[in-house]
Order: structure tokens, then C-alpha cells, then sequence
């Protein structure tokens, strides 16, 4: 049984910085979270191999094989582990790939630990409700799609294709939530934890993205539709 | 990818600006030639006065001249453009890794004191966050140090302390204090060979010399750090040869890891961290002692020698005190010890 069910969340820690992951691994145990250590790329790989994590915090600039590289081996074996990666870079292209090779979130150094622990703590609590709500409904139907919450898998009219972890939480979100119109904001709080990097635009691009893969006509929307200038809707009437 | 698609850029311009060169020469030609025909068949009948017994080669050359200057503008501009962008991806290269490493000790004293601010923290660990807070302290200041003492060595303003120095007492002195303040093992340093001549140097600087050999023999070793020095003396040079048991450097990269910000990026070095100062700023120094630095390594894994040269002082007097004389007097910090 994963430690994160009794409790006590387990994080892997990448940071090849001494000084600062001691202190990270100090603030984080006294929040009652289990962590490890790991102070090279090689090193967090092998910890990912042999240990079940909750939560990974991922510096770029290791030794051996950078943050990127990592995010994107651990997505490869585990699409739902929240990936908050922390570092130094701070350029928009650096921020991107981030979130493109698979992170969730992105922190800067130098951070404000209360910040930090803040989003730690939200991203682990999603990650329960994520898997709290695949548990309940692991697959979903509606019209010619089928999707497979546990394993991030689709099959909709344009073939076999796989969702990302952020894609599958807002579609699960606004499936919980049919009939209701739900706002950009009420969004971006639940599913991006209101990270203040993230503009609007951006759930506007991932509903876009969505409507791509399960709408017939996704300038016509029957599944996500849009409420003007107030947010979306997924169509209760929609799901068999 | 901007960066690679601006090169491309350039190199396309450089090209078509070499073939409207060359349409524009073979246009020149091609009028000269046809001008100098016609003229040669109907100048006669229209002005008798014209000669063309001998040919006017003279617009012709200065034509030509006009046109290859053209070409070599364009060739010396496109080498300094070329250059230019090397030197931006450089410089671009040193901002990030400066930015990363100083931001990181930020980041970490930022972190300890929101710690100790917010939590209850035991006086063990108080004291082992402080002594964390202290070094990365002294890494921002040995960094700052770095970029405002390279600036000055490059501007020749840095106040060098130059004395005449015994060579191997002095190099001793030195290593035993590195051994110290890295907390390096006993066996770690071996020292060799005999040097019984006199340099003349900056002791401060000799220390920052090999204190920056030693940080990159540590961040470039997979296993337990041997470092061997080797001190040799001859008649006009002192020899000291610096070599780890390292990850060695590619016969490619050799010659390029004395420039100013350059870094190796490689899948096999066990430390990314850096800003490619390091070496820059050790050639320098050595540089204005009057003497060289070299580097050899047998290849991977098999670990780098650092060859450094200085003149010795007996050999050296003239010309080189005379130099350092010189310096003293603008900085009036030159003593000559033994004299």
C-alpha cells in the first residue's frame, strides 16, 4: 500500500544544491511528508525505479540528466505523478518545455517557502482527488469516445490517442460538473491551482485541444460547449 | 533555435551578397569588354580623333579593384558578424549559468531564514542552518569576487602584490592551505620534484590559480580525488604540472577551455554547475606573471595535467622585474623582499 494512503505523502526531492535540499527535506518532513534525496539525474531515476512517490520536485540543472529529460522518463512510466519543478531558469521557453516535457507546475528560485509548501500541498491533494475520482468512474463514454481516466488512454473517432495528465483532469472536472457552467476562474483554481503564470488563455487552449480530440465539429461543439463570457459547459445529456 | 535560424540568416545573406558580387563583376567585365568592341569597330568613324592603338586598361583595374574591395568588406564583415554571434551565444551561455549560480545560494539562505523565521527549529540544526547560510555567503562573495576581479585583471587595474617568492616553499605553503580550506583528505595532494629557484609573484593570485584547478578537479571526478604536483626548475623556467585522477578533456575541447566563458556540455560530467570564468581567469593571472599554462589529458576517464610555466626570477631579473617595477610604481605595491 502507498504510504500516501496512510497518510504520510512520500515526495522524491532532485536537487543537486547541499544547502538547499537539506533544508528543503527539513521543511517538508516537519509538514509530516516522507522524503528522498536524490542529488543527480542517475540518482532520481533509480529512486523512481525502485520507490513509489507521491510527488516529485524536480530541479533542471543536475548532473548527468537534466530536469527535462527526467520529467519526460517519468511521464513515459507514470502519466498522474505531480511534477513541480524548481529552479533557477526563469525564461518563458524554459517555463514551456517545463510544462511541456510534463511538469505541472514551476517554481523559481528564490521562492517564498510558504509558496512552496502551498503548492505542494495543492498538488498532492489533487493528485488524491484524481485518483479518488479514477477509483469511482475510471472510464468515461460519451458519443463515439471512450476514455480511460487510470490510463490516460482515448479511443475517439480519430483513432487510439493519449491525454495528458492536465488534459484528463479538466475533462474529468467538467464531467463531474455537467450541466453546470462552470467559470475560466473556478478552472484555473481547481485544476491549476490559480498559479498566477497561467493566464486565462490557457484553459481556453486546453478546451480547444479537448474539443480537437472528441468533438466531430469542433468549431460546433455538442460535448464542451461555451457559455459567452462567462466560461464552458459539458452537456449533461451527453454521456451514455 | 532563433539563435540557429539568425545564423542561417546570416550565411544566406553572406552568400547572396557574394553572388551580386560576382553578377556585378561579370556585368563590369562583360561592359568593358563589349564598350571597348564597339568602340574599336565604329570609334574610327565617328571621331576620327580617337585612338585605340593601345587599350585604356586603367577603369578597367580600378573597376575591379573597386569590386574585389567590395567582396572583402563583405568577407570582413560576415567573419566579424560570425564572431559577434559566437560571442552573444557565449555571453548568453555566462548569464544563464551566473544567474543560476546566484540564485541558488539566494534561494537557500532565502530558505533557512523563512525556516528559522516560521518554524521552531532545534539549536542543532539552527547552528547547521546557519553554517549552511555562512557558506553559501561565501560562494556569492567568491563569485562577485570573481566577476569584479577579472574585470580588473582585464582592464589592468588589478593591484598585483608581487614579491620574490623561494618556488617550492611558497607552492607548499599554498597546497597545504588548499588541503585545509576544501577539507580534503591527507593523501589526497602529493607533491614531487625539487624547485630550487626564486619566481616572482602574487602569492593571492597563485592561490586563486590553483584553488580553481582544484574546484574543477573535484567537480570533474567520478571517484576519490589524487591530485599529484609535480615542481621542476631549470635554468629560465618553473615548471609546475597539476594533474587528477579526473574525467579528463576531449583533445577537441583542450584548447577551448581557456576562453572567456566557455563550458563543456557533456552527458558524462557528474557537475553542470559553473559560469566558464574559471580557466579564463587562471590563464590570465598567469598570463601577467609573464609565464603560460598549458593542458594536457591521456583521454576520457584518464585525468587532466595543467602545465604551468613561470619565468624564474634569477633568469628573469631584467626584464621582468623591470616590468613589475613599473606596475609598482603605478600602484605602489610592489616590495621586492629579498632586495
Amino acid at each position: 500500500m502507498n504510504d500516501s494512503e496512510t497518510g504520510a505523502s512520500r515526495i522524491l526531492l532532485v536537487e543537486d544544491e547541499e544547502t538547499l535540499a537539506v533544508g528543503l527535506e527539513y521543511n517538508l518532513s516537519e509538514e509530516g511528508y516522507t522524503v528522498s534525496w536524490a542529488k543527480d539525474g542517475k540518482e532520481a531515476l533509480k529512486f523512481f525505479d525502485h520507490e513509489i512517490f507521491d510527488l516529485i520536485i524536480l530541479d533542471i540543472m543536475l548532473p548527468y540528466i537534466n530536469g527535462f529529460e527526467i520529467a519526460e522518463k517519468v511521464r513515459e512510466r507514470d502519466p498522474q505523478i505531480p511534477i513541480l519543478m524548481l529552479t533557477a531558469r526563469t525564461t518563458k521557453d524554459d517555463r514551456v518545455k517545463g510544462l511541456e516535457t510534463g511538469a505541472d507546475d514551476y517554481i523559481t528560485k528564490p521562492f517564498h517557502l510558504e509558496e512552496l509548501l502551498l503548492r505542494v500541498k495543492r498538488m498532492l491533494k489533487r493528485k488524491k482527488w484524481y485518483r479518488k475520482v479514477s477509483t469511482e468512474m475510471p472510464v468515461v463514454e460519451f458519443g463515439k469516445n471512450k476514455i480511460d481516466f487510470e490510463k490516460l488512454k482515448c479511443s475517439c473517432s480519430t483513432g487510439e490517442i493519449r491525454i495528458t495528465p492536465r488534459e484528463a483532469m479538466l475533462l474529468k472536472y467538467l464531467i463531474e460538473n455537467k450541466g453546470k457552467i462552470i467559470s475560466r476562474k473556478e478552472l484555473l483554481e481547481n485544476v491549476w491551482h490559480m498559479n498566477p503564470d497561467i493566464e486565462t488563455r490557457t484553459v481556453d487552449i486546453f478546451i480547444a485541444r479537448l474539443r480537437k480530440y472528441f468533438e466531430e465539429d469542433p468549431s460546433n461543439p455538442v460535448y464542451i460547449k461555451s457559455v459567452r463570457g462567462v466560461g464552458y459547459i459539458f452537456d449533461d445529456l451527453a454521456l451514455t | 533555435m532563433r539563435k540557429n535560424r539568425s545564423l542561417l540568416y546570416h550565411v544566406i545573406i553572406f552568400i547572396l551578397a557574394q553572388l551580386a558580387w560576382l553578377s556585378l563583376l561579370g556585368l563590369w567585365i562583360y561592359w568593358y569588354v563589349y564598350n571597348y568592341l564597339v568602340f574599336k569597330k565604329v570609334g574610327n568613324q565617328i571621331s576620327p580623333q580617337l585612338s585605340y592603338d593601345t587599350t585604356n586598361v586603367v577603369p578597367f583595374v580600378v573597376g575591379l579593384v573597386l569590386l574585389v574591395g567590395l567582396s572583402l568588406i563583405t568577407t570582413w564583415i560576415f567573419r566579424n558578424l560570425n564572431v559577434q554571434l559566437r560571442l552573444n551565444k557565449l555571453y548568453d551561455n555566462f548569464i544563464g549559468n551566473i544567474t543560476h549560480e546566484l540564485k541558488s545560494p539566494l534561494s537557500s539562505i532565502q530558505l533557512y531564514l523563512e525556516t528559522l523565521k516560521s518554524r521552531d527549529v532545534p539549536p542543532e540544526k539552527q547552528k547547521e542552518f546557519i553554517d549552511f547560510m555562512i557558506k553559501d555567503g561565501n560562494r556569492l562573495q567568491r563569485l562577485i569576487n570573481s566577476i569584479l576581479e577579472i574585470s580588473a585583471l582585464e582592464q589592468k587595474k588589478l593591484a598585483h602584490n608581487y614579491q620574490v617568492y623561494d618556488a617550492e616553499p611558497l607552492l607548499k605553503q599554498l597546497f597545504i592551505e588548499m588541503a585545509e580550506q576544501f577539507r580534503l583528505p591527507q593523501d589526497t595532494i602529493t607533491i614531487d620534484g625539487k624547485a630550487d629557484c626564486k619566481i616572482v609573484a602574487d602569492k593571492l593570485a597563485l592561490k586563486i590559480i590553483f584553488d580553481n584547478l582544484l574546484d574543477n578537479a573535484l567537480k570533474y571526478s567520478l571517484n576519490s580525488l589524487k591530485i599529484n604536483v609535480k615542481l621542476n626548475c631549470n635554468e629560465k623556467i618553473f615548471t609546475i604540472e597539476f594533474s587528477d585522477n579526473g574525467i579528463g578533456i576531449p583533445q577537441l575541447e583542450r584548447k577551448k577551455i581557456f576562453n572567456k566563458f566557455y563550458r563543456i556540455y557533456r552527458r558524462d560530467i557528474p557537475n553542470v554547475k559553473g559560469t566558464g570564468l574559471g580557466l579564463y581567469w587562471v590563464r590570465e593571472i598567469v598570463r601577467n606573471h609573464g609565464g603560460k599554462i598549458s593542458v594536457a589529458s591521456e583521454g576520457e576517464k584518464k585525468g587532466t595535467t595543467f602545465t604551468i610555466e613561470l619565468p624564474v626570477y634569477q633568469a628573469s631579473k631584467k626584464r621582468f622585474v623591470n616590468k613589475l617595477l613599473t606596475k609598482a610604481k603605478s600602484n605602489k605595491q610592489i616590495t621586492l623582499s629579498d632586495e
